[in-house]
């Protein structure tokens, strides 16, 4: 399952790249992030990711490894994890992407979500559905904090 | 594998509901468990306790209200629904619908009211009694408030219940003379990858009335108001082209995605589909029972 996400985000490209980076004001901006650390700085992060969908509640311990980085335009990371109470399986290639435009920098997700095992069967649609709502999210509290930063 | 929990057997709906603020989030209404007991053996939930609603005395059958409304006791059986002669003169998309449920296994004993109150999102009633108006009675010790049906659905899997509410009873008040309602599905797992119901008045050649809803496409079941107002109003003979229309604005109101039940580009294509069928069956129903 394919999401691509863009927003435009009024600072430059430099600072958003940056921010990238900060692993503890980036966590910040992920729904449900808890937990979140260097295993070794630019190259491999863990983080916990927790998400309720009415009654069920699943939680995934990431570990994310970055795959390729051009600064400040592009880099390229893969997030895996399994379900500590239930059999799933949750992967995610992310490639995000950094360009100039007029008024600051665009931003642009692309993720590729997958979701295996029993937790793929039973609640497809749903779970794919919280991965959309989460880079929404995610996005939105990226730009939220830059901007109000910057003004 | 399903671990313990406690049965709960109330003997009322105000017991029910004091068992469900005592346990708080460790207690879950049973009302079939079709599903419920479903997602606990995978491990993917789990209650200490259960409440069966089943045997409330009063919280299953269906009777006709004098002003014609279908008041349908939450705990009653889809099966109950299917077979139940009032429910087929009178609302005979409803019968149909649920005869069509899942497989007899689960309408046997799972309930309309446990399939509303679970809100999985790929489900049949749903949308089909949003056509109909369709309210639901929430109890509590000590209160009660009558809703919408369409207010029901929060998101996936969850509704507007508070904690210690419970769903008892569906009143679906009868469609307007020279009237049909359909409901149509497709789907190729064991769940609808899409559901569309319509129900049409008709007068003086005229459509009078046009109700669309979509279920299984998007996290909750919906009106489409926009699209049933492409319809309203317009002559019948002309409605083939506005029907287009409106099943383009369904389509794209639905919030379908990509999933295992097919690209979103298809599930929109299937809402157009669904609902020129669905809206044409209505029209020839309608023309059917004047002919009779």
């Amino acid at each position: 399952m394919r999401v691509e996400r863009e927003i435009g985000i009024r600072a430059p490209r430099e600072t958003v790249w940056d921010f990238l980076w900060d692993v503890p004001r980036l966590a910040a901006c992920i729904p449900g992030a808890k937990e979140v650390r260097t295993v070794e700085d630019g190259k491999r992060y863990a983080a916990v990711v927790g998400e309720r969908v009415g009654p069920f509640r699943v939680e995934f311990p990431l570990e994310i490894e970055v795959l390729e980085v051009e600064p400040p335009a592009r880099l390229r990371a893969r997030a895996g994890g399994r379900d500590r109470s239930v059999d799933g399986l949750v992967k995610v290639d992310l490639d995000v992407a950094l360009t100039v435009v007029e008024d600051g920098t665009a931003l642009r997700i692309l993720a590729e979500i997958a979701v295996l095992g029993k937790l793929g069967t039973l609640g497809h649609s749903v779970i794919v559905r919280k991965g959309i709502e989460i880079i929404d999210r995610f996005a939105g509290a990226v730009r939220s904090h830059l901007e109000a930063k910057g003004s | 594998m399903l671990r313990p929990f406690e049965l709960c057997e109330p003997a009322s709906v105000a017991e029910a509901s004091e068992l469900l603020l005592r346990h708080g989030e460790a207690a879950r209404i049973y009302a079939g468990g079709t599903e419920l007991i479903l997602a606990m053996k995978e491990g993917l939930i789990h209650y200490d306790y259960l409440v069966n609603v089943k045997t409330v005395p009063g919280l299953a059958g269906v009777r006709l209200d004098a002003d014609g409304s279908l008041r349908i006791g939450a705990a009653t059986p889809h099966r109950v629904l299917e077979r139940d002669p009032s429910v087929s003169e009178r609302f005979p998309a409803i019968a149909r619908m649920e005869a069509d449920v899942a497989n007899v296994r689960v309408r046997e004993v799972g309930t309309l009211g446990g399939n509303l109150c679970f809100a999985e999102p790929h489900a049949d009633p749903g949308a089909l009694l949003q056509v109909f108006d369709a309210t639901v009675r929430l109890e509590r010790k000590g209160g009660a408030r009558t809703i919408p049906l369409e207010r029901l659905f929060v998101g996936p899997f969850e509704t507007c219940l508070e904690g210690d509410e419970l769903l008892t009873e569906i009143v679906v008040p009868p469609l307007a003379p020279r009237s049909a309602a359909v409901y149509l599905k497709f789907g190729f797992l064991e769940r609808p990858s899409v559901g569309v119901g319509v129900a049409v008045t008709l007068a003086d050649g005229h459509v009078a009335d046009a109700r669309i809803a979509v279920g299984s496409v998007g996290p909750v079941p919906r009106r489409m108001r926009d699209a049933e107002a492409r319809l309203q109003d317009r002559p019948v003979a002309d409605s083939e082209a506005a029907l287009a229309e409106a099943g383009r604005i369904a389509a794209r109101a639905s919030d379908a995605i990509t999933d295992l039940h097919g690209s979103a580009e298809y599930k929109e294509h299937l809402v157009g589909v669904l609902l020129r069928r669905a809206f044409q069956a209505a029209l020839a129903a309608v023309a059917g029972s004047e002919r009779r």
